[in-house]
Protein backbone atom coordinates (compact mmCIF):
# COMPACT_ATOMS: atom_id res chain seq x y z
CA UNK A 1 0.00 0.00 0.00
CA UNK A 2 2.80 2.43 0.85
CA UNK A 3 4.68 1.45 -2.31
CA UNK A 4 1.63 2.34 -4.40
CA UNK A 5 1.21 5.55 -2.43
CA UNK A 6 4.83 6.71 -2.81
CA UNK A 7 4.77 5.88 -6.55
CA UNK A 8 1.61 7.93 -6.98
CA UNK A 9 3.07 10.81 -5.00
CA UNK A 10 6.27 10.80 -7.05
CA UNK A 11 4.22 10.95 -10.25
CA UNK A 12 1.84 13.60 -8.93
CA UNK A 13 3.66 15.61 -6.26
CA UNK A 14 0.76 18.05 -5.96
CA UNK A 15 -1.07 15.37 -4.03
CA UNK A 16 1.25 15.70 -1.02
CA UNK A 17 -0.57 18.63 0.64
CA UNK A 18 -3.80 16.70 0.16
CA UNK A 19 -2.27 13.79 2.05
CA UNK A 20 -1.21 16.04 4.90
CA UNK A 21 -4.55 17.71 5.30
CA UNK A 22 -6.61 14.56 5.08
CA UNK A 23 -4.43 12.64 7.51
CA UNK A 24 -4.23 15.66 9.83
CA UNK A 25 -8.00 15.99 9.86
CA UNK A 26 -8.50 12.29 10.48
CA UNK A 27 -5.96 12.30 13.28
CA UNK A 28 -7.62 15.29 14.94
CA UNK A 29 -11.09 13.69 14.79
CA UNK A 30 -9.81 10.43 16.23
CA UNK A 31 -7.94 12.26 18.97
CA UNK A 32 -11.09 14.17 19.90
CA UNK A 33 -13.10 10.98 20.08
CA UNK A 34 -10.41 9.34 22.18
CA UNK A 35 -10.38 12.36 24.53
CA UNK A 36 -14.15 12.20 24.89
CA UNK A 37 -14.03 8.47 25.55
CA UNK A 38 -11.20 8.53 28.06
CA UNK A 39 -11.36 11.93 29.75
CA UNK A 40 -15.00 12.90 29.75
CA UNK A 41 -16.55 12.76 33.23
CA UNK A 42 -19.75 11.34 31.75
CA UNK A 43 -18.15 8.09 30.61
CA UNK A 44 -17.75 5.14 32.93
CA UNK A 45 -15.66 2.25 31.62
CA UNK A 46 -15.53 0.25 34.82
CA UNK A 47 -18.95 -0.11 36.38
CA UNK A 48 -17.70 -1.82 39.52
CA UNK A 49 -14.85 0.48 40.51
CA UNK A 50 -15.87 3.78 38.99
CA UNK A 51 -19.63 3.85 38.63
CA UNK A 52 -20.29 7.60 38.72
CA UNK A 53 -17.23 9.54 37.53
CA UNK A 54 -19.09 12.84 37.41
CA UNK A 55 -19.30 12.79 41.19
CA UNK A 56 -15.54 13.06 41.35
CA UNK A 57 -15.60 16.59 39.94
CA UNK A 58 -15.06 19.40 42.41
CA UNK A 59 -17.84 22.02 42.49
CA UNK A 60 -15.47 24.51 40.87
CA UNK A 61 -14.48 22.30 37.90
CA UNK A 62 -15.40 23.82 34.59
CA UNK A 63 -16.58 21.19 32.13
CA UNK A 64 -17.60 23.44 29.28
CA UNK A 65 -15.14 25.31 27.15
CA UNK A 66 -16.48 28.82 27.63
CA UNK A 67 -18.62 30.07 30.44
CA UNK A 68 -20.27 33.44 29.95
CA UNK A 69 -22.23 34.00 33.12
CA UNK A 70 -21.17 31.45 35.75
CA UNK A 71 -18.20 32.33 37.94
CA UNK A 72 -16.85 28.89 38.72
CA UNK A 73 -14.48 30.01 41.45
CA UNK A 74 -17.42 30.97 43.68
CA UNK A 75 -19.32 27.69 43.52
CA UNK A 76 -19.58 25.36 46.48
CA UNK A 77 -21.00 21.92 47.02
CA UNK A 78 -24.77 22.09 47.20
CA UNK A 79 -26.07 19.22 49.25
CA UNK A 80 -25.13 17.85 52.66
CA UNK A 81 -22.42 15.23 53.10
CA UNK A 82 -23.43 11.80 54.17
CA UNK B 1 -4.88 10.45 74.49
CA UNK B 2 -8.42 10.27 75.82
CA UNK B 3 -8.63 14.09 75.79
CA UNK B 4 -7.52 14.10 72.18
CA UNK B 5 -10.15 11.48 71.26
CA UNK B 6 -12.85 13.41 73.08
CA UNK B 7 -11.75 16.59 71.33
CA UNK B 8 -11.87 14.91 67.92
CA UNK B 9 -15.32 13.48 68.63
CA UNK B 10 -16.53 16.92 69.67
CA UNK B 11 -15.08 18.44 66.50
CA UNK B 12 -16.95 15.82 64.47
CA UNK B 13 -20.21 16.53 66.28
CA UNK B 14 -19.70 20.29 65.82
CA UNK B 15 -19.16 19.80 62.09
CA UNK B 16 -22.38 17.83 61.77
CA UNK B 17 -24.38 20.32 63.84
CA UNK B 18 -23.02 23.28 61.92
CA UNK B 19 -23.60 21.54 58.61
CA UNK B 20 -27.17 20.72 59.68
CA UNK B 21 -27.74 24.42 60.49
CA UNK B 22 -26.30 25.52 57.16
CA UNK B 23 -28.49 23.05 55.30
CA UNK B 24 -31.57 24.08 57.32
CA UNK B 25 -30.86 27.67 56.33
CA UNK B 26 -30.46 26.68 52.68
CA UNK B 27 -33.69 24.68 52.74
CA UNK B 28 -35.55 27.60 54.34
CA UNK B 29 -34.35 29.99 51.62
CA UNK B 30 -34.85 27.50 48.81
CA UNK B 31 -36.16 28.95 45.55
CA UNK B 32 -35.07 26.47 42.91
CA UNK B 33 -32.36 23.96 42.10
CA UNK B 34 -29.03 25.80 41.98
CA UNK B 35 -26.44 25.46 39.26
CA UNK B 36 -24.57 22.17 39.48
CA UNK B 37 -21.16 22.12 37.84
CA UNK B 38 -21.45 18.38 37.19
CA UNK B 39 -24.38 18.98 34.83
CA UNK B 40 -23.76 22.23 32.98
CA UNK B 41 -25.68 21.49 29.78
CA UNK B 42 -29.31 21.88 28.85
CA UNK B 43 -30.14 18.21 29.41
CA UNK B 44 -30.71 17.95 33.17
CA UNK B 45 -31.94 14.36 33.21
CA UNK B 46 -28.91 13.11 35.07
CA UNK B 47 -29.14 15.97 37.54
CA UNK B 48 -32.68 14.84 38.40
CA UNK B 49 -31.72 11.20 38.72
CA UNK B 50 -28.57 11.93 40.71
CA UNK B 51 -30.48 13.98 43.27
CA UNK B 52 -33.14 11.32 43.55
CA UNK B 53 -30.44 8.72 44.21
CA UNK B 54 -28.65 11.06 46.63
CA UNK B 55 -31.85 11.61 48.61
CA UNK B 56 -32.39 7.90 49.11
CA UNK B 57 -28.72 7.19 49.74
CA UNK B 58 -28.56 10.05 52.27
CA UNK B 59 -31.63 8.72 54.08
CA UNK B 60 -30.16 5.25 54.21
CA UNK B 61 -26.68 6.44 55.31
CA UNK B 62 -27.87 8.84 57.99
CA UNK B 63 -30.47 6.52 59.42
CA UNK B 64 -27.91 3.71 59.52
CA UNK B 65 -25.64 6.03 61.49
CA UNK B 66 -28.52 7.00 63.75
CA UNK B 67 -28.43 10.68 62.83
CA UNK B 68 -31.32 12.94 61.96
CA UNK B 69 -32.31 12.66 58.27
CA UNK B 70 -33.49 16.28 58.00
CA UNK B 71 -30.46 17.47 55.93
CA UNK B 72 -31.44 15.01 53.19
CA UNK B 73 -34.46 17.17 52.44
CA UNK B 74 -32.20 19.39 50.35
CA UNK B 75 -31.88 16.61 47.77
CA UNK B 76 -35.61 16.04 47.86
CA UNK B 77 -36.34 19.72 47.16
CA UNK B 78 -33.89 19.68 44.24
CA UNK B 79 -35.26 16.57 42.60
CA UNK B 80 -38.82 17.73 43.07
CA UNK B 81 -37.87 20.93 41.25
CA UNK B 82 -36.18 19.14 38.39
CA UNK B 83 -37.88 15.81 37.78
CA UNK B 84 -41.14 15.23 35.96
CA UNK B 85 -43.79 13.94 38.35
CA UNK B 86 -44.39 10.81 36.29
CA UNK B 87 -40.76 9.78 36.67
CA UNK B 88 -40.80 10.36 40.41
CA UNK B 89 -44.02 8.35 40.71
CA UNK B 90 -42.60 5.50 38.68
CA UNK B 91 -39.35 5.40 40.64
CA UNK B 92 -41.20 5.49 43.96
CA UNK B 93 -43.30 2.52 42.88
CA UNK B 94 -40.19 0.69 41.76
CA UNK B 95 -38.53 1.30 45.09
CA UNK B 96 -41.54 -0.04 46.92
CA UNK B 97 -41.70 -3.12 44.75
CA UNK B 98 -37.93 -3.59 44.94
CA UNK B 99 -37.28 -3.26 41.21
CA UNK B 100 -35.55 0.14 41.22
CA UNK B 101 -32.60 -0.01 38.80
CA UNK B 102 -30.34 2.50 40.54
CA UNK B 103 -27.90 1.64 43.29
CA UNK B 104 -29.05 2.93 46.68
Amino acid sequence: MFATLSRQLKNHPALIPLLFFISGGTAMSLMYLARLALRSPEVSWDRNNNPEPWNKMAPTDQYKFYSASIDYSKLKKNGPDY
Amino acid sequence: MQQRTTRLIRIGIDYHLRMAEVIEEKIKNYRTAPFDARFPNTNQTRNCFQNYLDFHRCNKALSDKGQDVAPCDWYQRVYKSLCPLSWVGRWDEQIESGSFPGKI
